[in-house]
């Protein structure tokens, strides 16, 4: 049986899940990126560069979607989609403000649009998961577009 | 303090200097996985990726993203950053040199500043693309 995502979940919206940020959760991300950028490491360094705390790095969205707090995979999961056959196609982030340790962020995964399309390697499904990020007062500071492939 | 580029004398197409980045490691993808929370197997376990139909474990397009978000924070300061948008088109492996390019496409003053957007592509030793894309930065007003 062939696996595929199901097109009745357009508009689906996941639980919220809460994101506490850590200032050493950002130091792991950009210890592994290889980024040098001291604002993210060094409080004073940043505070120097004018940010009230060691600011997020820009990829730092990706924490909340993924396995640890369950997004991406729940996602899958609830859309039933295949792990293995899954890439990512496209992501985008929109900053509206700033991020610091200790904020705690409520994000919200929408299930956006399932298309189906024809391409040289064989039919894929385009799954598009859009993400709002709000803080503790209830500002919205991020919001992620992730364009999901699925190989059938 | 960091030197960042000075937005007000580039012009549309002009580059912006390239960011390469060290050889990828298993370890890093390891680190990466750990740091971002995706344990997708394909990642980290060379088994799990040929069952997959890999040839090997390949690098998290996030990472390849960070180099990205790095490149753009070390060009301008990391709050300019207003949108980055990234398409996938190629996978990268352990051992690949990935280099971050871009260039201006519109500049335009704003009220609040000078608005401007730059393509962005990250590319691997042999020039194979690995994501291409856009970011768009807000530089204020300089107080000066």
């Amino acid at each position: 049986m062939r696996i595929m995502a199901d097109r009745g979940k357009v508009g689906l919206r996941l639980p919220p899940i809460t994101l506490k940020v850590e200032g050493v959760k950002i130091k792991e991300l950009v210890e592994a990126i290889g980024d040098p950028n001291p604002i993210y490491r060094d409080r004073e360094a940043a505070i120097a560069h004018g940010y009230r705390d060691t600011p997020c790095p820009p990829t730092f969205g990706t924490l909340a979607m993924q396995e640890f707090c369950g997004g991406y995979f729940r996602a899958f999961e609830a859309l039933g989609i295949s792990l293995s056959k899954v890439l990512h196609g496209e992501e985008e982030y929109e900053y509206l403000g700033e991020i610091y340790p200790g904020d705690v962020l409520t994000c919200s995964m929408t299930v956006d649009s399932i298309a189906e399309k024809q391409t040289k390697t064989g039919l894929m499904d385009l799954v598009t998961l859009r993400t709002v990020f709000t803080n503790q007062e209830g500002r919205e500071v991020l919001r992620a577009r992730s364009l999901i492939i699925e190989r059938k | 303090m960091q030197s960042f580029v000075d937005f007000e004398r580039l012009e549309i197409g002009d580059p912006l200097p390239p960011l390469t980045k060290p050889p990828i490691t298993k370890v890093q993808l390891v680190r990466y996985a750990g740091a971002s929370g995706d344990f997708n197997p394909i990642h980290t376990d060379d088994e799990a990726a040929r069952r997959a139909g890999l040839k090997g474990v390949i690098a998290h397009g996030l990472l390849v993203m960070g180099f990205v978000g790095e490149a753009v924070a070390a060009w301008a300061p990391r709050r300019c950053l207003k949108r980055l948008g990234v398409r996938f088109s190629g996978m990268t492996f352990p051992g690949d040199i990935i280099t971050v390019g871009a260039k201006v496409e519109a500049k335009e003053r704003v009220e609040s500043g000078l608005k401007i957007v730059c393509g962005v592509s990250a590319a691997d030793q042999d020039g194979g693309i690995k994501l291409s894309g856009h970011f768009e930065l807000l530089i204020p007003h300089s107080r000066a």
